[in-house]
């Protein structure tokens, strides 16, 4: 009994159990100095960025495994769509292509007659945009910010600062580049701001997005500002990183009140920037770059970007202070 | 026995992991719970001499990887919520069901608000309320899986 006893005793302070090496509070100690140093690096420091980018090629698979079921499940579905809706579609698209080709030969016209009239003025801008199409893989999982995770990547030859369009609009700006992915924050995320003009009057404003709902806002403007409910914002393109002309939002609600100086101006994306899934990504501007790309014309005139092509013989050095680093977006 | 609960622990983990890189959208998103965590508060409990305070600090980097936020960020929330966990581990095997439920659900609740400030400290804003779902939806799963018989305190005792 007492052996039996005694052999219980000993076998409790078996070391195993409490044996954990260095003492809990001395790890933690550890482990969060070495999180406040990655943060404090990660966020001040640019060292990180190589790391980053080879840890993520190293996740890739799994992110491939993760998206298999609802890349299946959706590739099902499109196998039992049926030939009624296959044939109404295609009806409906052979109408928009042919009424698109009737605004894109206008287009074509005036882009040339534009062309001569920069010529007489010797006034040169060649805007030029590369695009790649590229498909939305996953939204980002982060809930503070608005950013979604795009199949292309620098492998395709995007570099972050690129802007990101749908059929309708501008809906946000790459921020990350991975080796096979890249990082899109949309334009309703708080900390892009994207400089737009009124398509009424040409009033020059920056929009910023709201963060919290899909909005975007319009903020230091004054009360007595020329600015109507449903007035559309296309991008002004002084930034030199959107192209000129491509629609952003639209204005939906004006305040003004008698304590603020400024109008409370809310605006509403005109591009999907929830629901779409393939998106255009174009590159930015090169001011007086001479070659366009053949492959990407076509994709570009799809988007119907007001791109004006002149030969940049006329190249004045003032107009190339649009410099394609001027990144306008604020990374977190 | 120790080689197969070692695999147990990593394949179990990897699973929470891709369970957390499903393409979640909209609400889904919002109300996701943080399998990661779930998973590593179940060993931190069960298994401490293998998952520790290191296990969860290198999910919560791999948890700044995929939401492609700044580097530390979810790893020191992480080890925070570990150090609570281990802590009080001894206790926390010799808890009731109810009572062991109301410490995980401190112990989610520690890790989402030090991300929140951690998140706020670099200049994001607060998301609503709705921020502290993943916590209430943690909960739910929690007792799911002890309702059909997965036990936190179980072996710990007897071996």
């Amino acid at each position: 009994m007492a052996r039996g006893f005694n052999q219980k005793f000993e076998q409790q302070q078996a070391p195993a159990f409490f044996v954990r090496g260095p003492s809990v509070f001395a790890r933690l100690v550890f482990f969060a100095a070495l999180s406040l140093a990655l943060i404090a690096t990660d966020s001040r420091l640019q060292y990180l960025k190589g790391v980053r980018q080879a840890l993520m090629s190293v996740l890739h698979p799994l992110q491939v495994v993760a998206n298999a079921p609802s890349q299946l499940y959706s590739a099902t579905n499109e196998y039992f769509v049926t030939h009624n809706h296959l044939l109404n579609e295609n009806q409906q698209l052979k109408q928009r292509a042919l009424k698109q080709d009737i605004a894109l030969q206008r287009l074509n016209m005036l882009a040339l007659e534009n062309a001569h009239l920069r010529k007489l003025l010797e006034a040169n801008q060649s805007l030029l945009e590369r695009s790649v199409l590229g498909e939305i893989v996953h939204v980002g999982r982060d809930p503070f910010t608005k950013k979604v995770i795009v199949n292309r990547g620098e492998v395709h030859d995007v570099v972050a600062g690129e802007a990101v369009v749908d059929g309708k609009g501008v809906i946000g700006q790459v921020t990350r580049t991975y080796s096979l992915s890249s990082e899109v924050t949309l334009i309703t995320d708080k900390s892009l701001a994207i400089p737009v003009q009124i398509e009424r009057n040409g009033l020059r404003a920056i929009a910023f997005g709201h963060g919290r709902d899909n909005t975007l806002d319009l903020p230091y403007l004054p009360t007595n500002v020329d600015i109507r409910r449903g007035d559309k914002l296309v991008t002004s393109g002084i930034d030199g990183v959107y192209p000129a002309g491509l629609a952003v939002a639209t204005v939906s609600q004006i305040e003004i009140t008698a304590d603020s100086p400024f109008a409370r101006i809310v605006c509403v994306p005109t591009g999907g920037v929830e629901n779409h899934k393939q998106v255009l990504l174009v590159s930015i501007p090169q001011l007086g770059s001479p070659e366009i790309s053949a492959t990407t014309a076509s994709q570009v005139s799809a988007v119907a970007v007001s791109q004006v092509k002149v030969t940049p013989t006329l190249a004045k050095p003032e107009n190339q202070q649009a410099s394609p680093s001027s990144k306008l977006h604020a990374s977190d | 026995m120790q080689a197969t609960k070692v695999k147990t622990i990593y394949l179990s983990l990897l699973l929470a992991f891709i369970g957390l890189l499903l393409p979640w959208s909209g609400f889904m998103l919002t109300i996701r719970p943080d399998f990661l965590l779930l998973v590593i508060i179940f060993w931190l409990i069960r298994a401490p001499s293998i998952c520790n305070l290191g296990t969860a600090w290198f999910a919560g980097l791999l948890m700044d990887l995929a939401t492609g936020g700044i580097f530390g960020q979810y790893a020191l929330a992480y080890t925070a919520t570990a150090f609570f966990a281990v802590m009080y581990q001894r206790r926390l095997v010799l808890f009731s069901g109810m009572q062991q439920l109301a410490y995980v659900t401190l112990l989610l609740l520690t890790s989402q608000i030090s991300l929140l400030i951690l998140k706020i400290f670099a200049g994001m804003q607060f998301i609503g309320w709705a921020y502290f779902l993943p916590t209430v939806s943690g909960v739910f799963l929690w007792c799911v899986a002890v309702f059909f018989g997965l036990n936190a305190a179980g072996r710990a005792r007897g071996d």
